[in-house]
Formats: structure tokens, C-alpha cells, sequence
């Protein structure tokens, strides 16, 4: 494992109840830190909008839900939009597609881990918080195996542990983190 | 069965075949979706790739089939309520001193962005001079749209968005959805008045292959996502063609996370969630 290695893109994934702790992640974080994240999360049936609104209100990175084909640049956090599945494509931009809800989600964190995994192979940092189900879990086992870097929030720290233990019977994550130790390591890496 | 088709480059080679064997050219659809999708097919008729494109070589019935796996159809009424609420509250009632409104929606799937529209203009007494006509590629999909018939269950939750677009006030007038549906009682499916199926012109149409021609110009394009799945040069391609076809000051409305690629941003002028075209004289394409 080297943590030197510059990610490309760092992808995080949670079901509904993730909001605070992607929050919290966010207000931390160094506002210029150079690498792109995407973070897909489930969204409760009737609040399909304002989430985007809310993150912004907290995070020190400018929050944005990609339009389809966006360009994925540094410095900014892409939050997958309702309704859609978000995919990472070879050349580094966003694909959203309407097609039919996996694991009963759409987007489903399954989808947006394994194109990364696909797209960014080693160079890409998975990442999954607490949640209710287990969508998720099989794409960060693709990252794990295409040599990316893998975090697991600590179950302990979790208000819902199924996702991240889902992950975690399916492969050896690299770290296994509470949300501070997510942001403290998540800064380091843009000094 | 676990199928494994690790390169792109043999998937290209299967929509050369079916462009070959079929009316249908999938070759600059975006390359990861159709990826994913073939994959699947593959998977759900436990075919390798050869006996797929063996198989499209043959069976016509067969392609018919893929067509309709291939594409991505899902849909909803009133979909993203409130972009109808801005077409019904700011923009419909510009129109009301057209003499006739020509409406294209292009990919309209099982025809509820269709009905959706309807509805609308309906409510604002516009339904007698609008023309609309309904395309798609895929025509399992416009027979039921066709029928105006739908499965209670599976729209449950769209038919929500009804009330979001239309009653929103809360002012005690409300809108009835028994105004434009019947509703079965012991029956798993509602369907669309016939006054309402009576207004619309449902066709069978390849964006790819052929233009609009024998059409007036439209003042409204309705085009939702349908493009996210096109490569970026066939999505110029076909905006071009909208373009052409709208009237100018005409509108196009694409899905809620759609934009215009760089050669077409000077053309329209974004006016909350749809596009109009840009009435400069100079431009011609
Ligand atoms: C996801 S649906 C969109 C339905 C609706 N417009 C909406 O936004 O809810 C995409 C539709 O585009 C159609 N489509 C795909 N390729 C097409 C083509 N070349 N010409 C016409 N329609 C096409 C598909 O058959 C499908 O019904």
C-alpha cells in the first residue's frame, strides 16, 4: 500500500442517513484540496431535492451535481443527482443514466464504484459510510481487487453498520476509520 | 454464468454487424452504457458475443428483441414536477396567441412525458390548437403508449407528481386525476382518456437515421433523456437537427441534467430548465 500515490478521484458512497457524516467530512476538509470526489448517496423518496443545497452550506468545496458528460476537475465535490445513476467513464467524465434502479436504488453506489474501479483502477479511493442496505459493498470489492485504495467507516462509528459491514465481508479494506480519521486522512493527502 | 467481455472493441463489432443485418445503428451510442447494456443481454439470454452477433445476422425477431433490451425506456409522469411547473405557470401562457403550438417530443418512451404535457395544456385551454407528435425508436414502447394504459403499482408514485405540478396551492379547486384517467376499480391499471389519447400522434422514428422533414416547425422539442445515451458527436448531430426544426424563440427541453455541447451554447439561451433558440439572423447552419 502506498499512500503517495496521487488518486485521481476519490469516490464516496452512503445510503439516506449519510448526509451528516458526509457533511462533517466536508466542512473539514482543506479548501483546496486539489483531487475531485464523487459522492453518491441514497436519497430519501420525497427529498430529492435541497441535498445539493445543504452540502454547499457546509462543505469548504464548492458542491455540484454533474450535468451528464461534465468534465471531472479537481477542487470540487460531485454529488450524483436524484433519479439518475452516475458512471465514471474512461475519458474522465460523468455519465448519468436513467436505466432500471439496482438494488433498489437509483443511483446505485454500486454502479458509481465499479466504473471508477473500471476507470481509475489503482488510482481511485473508494470510501463507504454508514447505511441501511448493502448497495455499495460489491463496488468497493471491485476497487479493492483493481488495486484502488479502499475505506470502510469504522461499524463502531456507524448509525446503520449493514453497508459497511457488507463491505466488509467481502473483502479486507485497506483502512477502517472513524469520520475524523476519514477527514484527517483524506487532508494529508494534499499537503 | 459469468460472462466476460473484456473489450470494447468486440462490442463495436457486434453494432457494425446489427447496423449491417437491421435498420438500426447503435455505433455512436456512448460506449459505456451500451457496454453495460449488451453485457446484460448477454448475460440474460446466456449468449456469448459470437452467438449474439450470429444470432442478429439471422433473426430478425431476435433484433426486434435486443432493440427493445438495448434501450433504456424508463419513465414518468410529470417527471422532475417542477419543470412542469414552469412550463405550465411561465411559458404555456405565451403561447396562448399562437394560432396553432406544433410539439415534437423525440424519445418519448412509453408516452407519460406525453400524456404529462397534455394534461397541461389542457388546463390552460391550449389542447385544441396544439399538434403533438410523439416519437421513438423502440415500438414495444408506443404500443403502450398507444394504449394509454398503465400499471397502477409500477406508477404509483409518479402519479404523486400530479399533484405536485397541479395542486400545489392547496386552494380547495383542486384538479381531480379522474379529470383525465379512469380508474379501474378491481383493475391493476388506469387509463388515459380518450380525449386526451385522441390528441396525440404516436410514430415510430430513428433520431439517428432520419430528420423531420414533412414537418412544420416546432415550438417545442421535447428531448429527455433520450441524448445522455448518444456519443457527443451524434449529440451534435441531432441538436443540430432540433435546432433547424424549432421555430425561432422556440424552446427545447431536455432532461434535468442534459446540457448543450460547446458548439450549441451560443445558439439557445437557458431560461430555467429549457432552452431557447437564439434569434440571431446571422447564424445559419
Ligand atoms: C429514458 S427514455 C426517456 C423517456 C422520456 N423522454 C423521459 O424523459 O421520461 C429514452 C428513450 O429514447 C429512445 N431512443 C433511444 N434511441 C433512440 C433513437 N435513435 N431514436 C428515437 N428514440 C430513441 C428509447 O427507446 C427510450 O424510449
Amino acid at each position: 500500500m502506498n499512500d503517495n500515490i496521487r488518486y485521481k478521484a476519490i469516490i464516496i458512497g452512503g445510503s439516506a442517513g449519510s448526509f451528516t457524516v458526509v457533511s462533517k467530512i466536508l466542512s473539514k476538509m482543506n479548501p483546496d484540496f486539489p483531487i475531485p470526489v464523487i459522492v453518491c448517496m441514497h436519497r430519501l423518496k420525497h427529498v430529492r431535492s435541497g441535498l445539493v443545497e445543504g452540502l454547499n452550506l457546509k462543505s469548504n468545496i464548492k458542491v455540484i451535481e454533474p450535468n451528464d458528460k461534465e468534465k471531472i476537475v479537481g477542487n470540487r465535490i460531485y454529488l450524483a443527482p436524484s433519479n439518475y445513476h452516475l458512471f465514471i467513464e474512461f475519458d474522465n467524465t460523468i455519465h448519468l443514466s436513467t436505466e432500471e434502479t439496482f438494488n433498489h436504488s437509483r443511483p446505485a453506489i454500486d454502479h458509481a464504484f465499479s466504473s471508477a474501479a473500471y476507470a481509475y483502477r489503482d488510482k481511485v479511493l473508494g470510501i463507504i459510510l454508514t447505511g441501511a442496505n448493502r448497495d455499495g459493498a460489491n463496488g468497493m470489492k471491485e476497487i479493492h481487487f483493481k488495486n484502488g485504495t479502499t475505506i470502510v467507516q469504522d461499524p463502531e462509528s456507524c448509525d446503520i453498520d449493514t453497508m459497511p459491514k457488507a463491505a466488509l465481508n467481502l473483502f479486507e479494506p485497506d483502512y477502517i476509520l472513524t469520520p475524523d480519521k476519514i477527514t484527517e486522512y483524506l487532508n494529508q493527502l494534499s499537503v | 454464468m459469468t460472462v466476460k467481455v473484456e473489450n470494447i472493441t468486440e462490442i463495436k463489432g457486434f453494432l457494425q454487424e446489427l447496423k449491417e443485418y437491421s435498420s438500426y445503428d447503435l455505433c455512436e451510442y456512448s460506449d459505456s452504457s451500451i457496454y453495460r447494456r449488451i453485457k446484460k443481454i448477454l448475460k440474460d439470454h446466456k449468449l456469448s458475443l459470437d452467438q449474439l452477433i450470429a444470432k442478429t445476422k439471422t433473426d430478425s425477431l431476435f433484433i426486434e428483441n435486443i432493440i427493445q433490451e438495448i434501450t433504456v425506456n424508463t419513465t414518468e409522469f410529470f417527471r422532475d414536477p417542477e419543470v412542469w411547473r414552469e412550463l405550465y405557470q411561465n411559458f404555456y401562457p405565451t403561447l396562448r396567441n399562437k394560432k396553432y403550438i406544433n410539439i415534437w417530443h423525440a424519445g418519448c418512451s412509453s408516452g407519460q412525458e406525453v400524456y404529462s404535457n397534455l394534461i397541461l395544456l389542457n388546463e390552460l385551454d391550449l389542447l385544441d390548437k396544439s399538434n403533438v407528435i410523439a416519437t421513438d425508436l423502440n415500438s414495444k414502447v408506443l404500443k403502450v403508449a398507444k394504449s394509454g394504459k398503465y400499471d397502477k403499482k409500477e406508477n404509483q408514485e409518479y402519479f404523486e407528481n400530479f399533484n405536485a405540478v397541479l395542486n400545489r396551492e392547496g386552494n380547495g379547486s383542486d384538479i381531480l386525476f379522474e379529470k383525465y384517467f379512469e380508474d379501474g376499480v378491481n383493475s391493476n391499471c388506469v387509463e388515459v382518456k380518450s380525449f386526451l389519447r385522441k390528441q396525440s400522434d404516436f410514430q415510430q422514428h430513428d433520431l439517428v437515421k432520419e430528420e423531420m422533414n414533412n414537418h412544420a416547425k416546432f415550438d417545442i422539442i421535447f428531448c429527455r433523456n433520450v441524448l445522455i445515451y448518444f456519443n457527443s458527436a451524434l449529440q451534435t448531430k441531432i441538436l443540430k437537427q432540433f435546432h433547424n426544426k424549432l421555430t425561432n424563440g422556440g424552446i427545447l427541453v431536455l432532461g434535468n441534467h442534459e446540457g448543450l455541447n460547446g458548439f450549441f451554447k451560443t445558439k439557445f439561451i437557458k431560461d430555467g430548465p429549457v432552452f431557447i433558440k437564439n434569434n440571431t439572423f446571422h447564424f445559419q447552419f
